[in-house]
């Protein structure tokens, strides 16, 4: 629930605890992702700005989308950007991430503009500059005591193409170890990556949110082109998964669904819960105890092989008794027939009763011991 | 004790019985191995005495949950409990901050009550496992037993073989800063040969001979291939280093434990590692909140993981180990005392699945008998 996660991130980190990591991740499927993330940015601010968050500042590293952007985005949610220079600070790796416009503006090619206000970042592929450079921001805007800010990087996909995920994951636990940061929080773009990429960074975040699309099929190319405004409605909802650690080692599992609009993303609550989770952590149980709804009509539907069945009428059941009087061949006749159907209507479920008494031949009167010779 | 052990075979290797008196910390088990305590009474138990010195123990975590760090905790402490020499490795940068958080030996009085913390359940439930009831009764007579030869000889430093943890008193610094506990970072290691050289030297000092045993080691290694560092890439070294250390502590008196996240190391090394371990135990998170769950389980509020017993260490023999249960549930009783219990549920099918599942089913994904429908 994005409710949840914004809640952690704003109580932050305890004192000897890391701070609580967040990864955002998504798909080329339900490419939402940055809404969400932009989401938790626009909410962290507020909270930040009312004081109500354990952070007191909010250093975003921009690869994806220039400062300007951001601040602009802050503006739209109803945030307050006119004192921005005393809580925020946008590190800009997205003007210029590799220095080359620097190199060409400086051999004369092009014209050289500085950018005002954010900081600008020219050399990502050093990730202890990069490193140093949050901390030195951050601690610009709280100052050097204990007070915390947070961390957001717009895309750690982007992160990852300058630099190899060892540093990343070294930037970030270290991040996270800091005393001064309070929270932190990112962006991934899971299906660009190996699988050992997403797994490192979920291994390093308290906190996993993924959005998902709503039908399973992983490619919308597969979907019915007939139904193109129907794909198209579906393409702007999705299933939002959240997975929280807790502090006692237990995960909790929360799903949401959300919907975009003009005016950004939004959340609503399901009510179908995933009780598959419980299935492959407890070893399989050999017995059945339980029995289905079907199980249970056809349990109910099974005749017992009582000859007063409770409902005023004496049953004959068949017992290998071919001997009957004439009297009772009518009803032989009909019960044989009704005990056809209830066998067609059984399906299978049938008790088929001999009567213990047929075992006795009709003239043995004999003492068995009889022949015994003593 | 030399009294109570039992014959299990007709050759018996001629001990020295005094060893066994004069150091509490190593019990004598069979095949003429020596058991060492892991620090949690449950799983020695379950590993039938103890951890065997000389064998290699790997941990495989779950990247959701911390369980790891309290099997660490307690084999830590219980070999500084016993003034057996330490040598720990962490991808943290400082690996001595750990030490701080190590529980202390529980008293006496903390024993008793927890011990004698009977399940008071209402209703009626299906006891699928009553040896469990009998049990305790047994192992406290013994405990009693043990205790009152102890009490008068040494009131203070109680040397059990093997001593309950309060998770929530952290040990006393005099453990770790009179005796030789020796801390490596793996963090910024280039590769695994300093790691190496320091095992190999830590190793030598506790060399396997015919006469007494004077003093056993431990190895405890936290997260080998966690993603900040930079070795964590580099699968073959790891692999060469975890068969050099294997080979070295098999001849040394020590025990060694790994600990790594085994999603992030790639499948076809995760199974490598898991053949070289000689004790393989995996740990798994629980969703929180599962109702599923706690229809399944009983004492589900308690329980906040799982651990997994795949393979037991037999050195010396070729006979296979045979556990009652390869589940257990991770409790923490009264939050300070880690607790490993059977599930208290159905008989398992133990015949179907893969050896090493990653997964907590031992037969949940792919047995092949279908249940039984009564």
């Amino acid at each position: 629930m994005a409710d949840s996660i914004s809640r952690t991130i704003r109580d932050g980190a305890l004192e000897g605890e890391h701070a609580p990591s967040l990864t955002i991740k998504d798909t080329t499927a339900s490419p939402y992702g940055f809404d969400v993330f932009t989401h938790v940015l626009s909410q962290a601010s507020s909270l930040i700005l009312a004081g109500k968050s354990q952070s007191r500042g909010l250093v975003v590293v921009a690869y994806s989308r220039s400062p300007s952007f951001y601040l602009d985005f802050l503006k739209r949610s109803g945030v307050d950007v006119a004192s921005s220079q005393k809580w925020i600070h946008i590190l800009d790796c997205y003007t210029d991430p590799l220095g080359w416009k620097h190199q060409l503006a400086d051999s004369g090619i092009l014209p050289s503009n500085s950018s005002a206000g954010a900081c600008l970042f020219q050399d990502v592929k050093d990730i202890n500059k990069l490193q140093s450079l949050i901390l030195e921001l951050g601690s610009g805007l709280v100052g050097q005591g204990k007070v915390r800010f947070s961390v957001a990087i717009d895309s750690v996909t982007e992160m990852l193409r300058h630099v190899p995920l060892s540093k990343v994951a070294a930037l970030i636990s270290d991040l996270r170890s800091h005393d001064q940061i309070s929270s932190i929080f990112w962006l991934l773009h899971s299906d660009i990556h190996d699988v050992r990429v997403t797994t490192s960074l979920e291994y390093l975040s308290a906190m996993v949110a993924s959005v998902e699309s709503l039908n399973q099929s992983s490619d919308g190319l597969s979907g019915d082109l007939g139904n193109l405004s129907l794909l198209e409605q579906n393409f702007r909802r999705g299933k939002f998964h959240v997975r929280f650690k807790r502090r006692n080692g237990r995960v909790r599992v929360m799903n949401e669904q959300f919907h975009m609009e003009e005016s950004g993303i939004k959340f609503t609550s399901v009510t179908v819960e995933d009780g598959l989770v419980s299935q492959g952590l407890v070893p399989k149980v050999l017995f059945n105890l339980e029995l289905s709804e079907k199980e249970k009509l056809e349990r109910a539907r099974v005749v017992l092989p009582f000859e007063h069945q409770g409902n005023g009428k004496h049953i004959q059941i068949y017992d290998g008794r071919r001997s009957l009087a004439p009297e009772s061949m009518g009803e032989v006749s009909a019960d044989t027939s009704q005990s056809n159907t209830e066998e067609c209507s059984n399906g299978g479920g049938e008790i088929i009763y001999f009567r213990d008494s047929d075992d006795e031949r009709p003239d043995s009167d004999e003492d068995p011991d009889d022949d015994l010779d003593i | 004790m030399a009294a109570t052990k039992t014959r299990t075979s007709s050759f018996s290797r001629n001990l020295p019985a005094a060893s066994s008196a004069q150091s509490p910390e190593i019990k004598c088990g069979p095949n003429g191995t020596f058991f060492v305590s892991s620090g949690i009474p449950d799983l020695d138990k379950t590993l039938g005495g103890g951890i065997p010195l000389g064998s290699l123990v790997m941990v495989m975590e779950d990247s959701e949950a911390p369980h790891h760090m309290l099997l660490l905790r307690n084999f830590m402490s219980q070999g500084l409990v016993h003034k057996q020499p330490l040598l720990y490795a962490s991808p943290s940068k400082d690996p001595r901050g750990f030490l701080g958080t190590l529980p202390s030996p529980s008293s006496p009085k903390d024993d008793k009550s927890r011990s004698h913390d009977a399940e008071q359940e209402k209703g009626l439930r299906i006891a699928w496992q009553y040896k469990k009831y009998f049990g305790e009764n047994q192992s406290n007579l013994d405990a009693q037993r043990g205790m009152i030869l102890f009490q008068y000889i040494d009131l203070y430093n109680k040397q059990d073989f093997s001593n309950e943890f309060d998770l929530r008193r952290p040990l006393d610094r005099h453990f770790y800063t009179t005796q030789h506990v020796d801390c490596i970072s793996t963090h910024d290691l280039p590769n695994l040969a300093p790691l190496q050289e320091r095992c190999t030297s830590f190793l030598s000092h506790f060399p396997r001979s015919d006469s007494n045993i004077v003093c056993t080691g431990r190895i405890a290694i936290q997260s080998l291939c966690a993603p900040q560092c930079e070795n964590s890439s580099m699968e073959w070294e790891m692999l060469s280093f975890i068969r050099a250390l294997k080979s070295t502590v098999r001849s040394a008196n020590a025990v060694a434990i790994i600990t790594f996240p085994s999603s992030l190391v790639s499948p076809s090394f995760c199974k490598r590692w898991q053949h070289l371990a000689d004790c393989l135990v995996s740990v798994k998170a629980i969703p929180d909140e599962d109702k599923e769950l706690a229809k399944l389980l009983t004492g589900y509020q308690d329980i906040v993981g799982f651990l997994n017993i795949h393979k037991v260490s037999r050195i010396n023999t070729q006979v296979p180990a045979v556990l009652e249960a390869t589940t257990l549930s991770i409790k923490l009783q009264k939050r300070r005392y880690l607790v490993l219990e059977c599930l208290n549920q159905a008989p398992i099918d133990g015949s179907g699945g893969t050896s090493y599942g990653t997964s907590g089913s031992c037969s949940g994904s792919s047995s092949k008998s279908g249940s039984l429908n009564f």
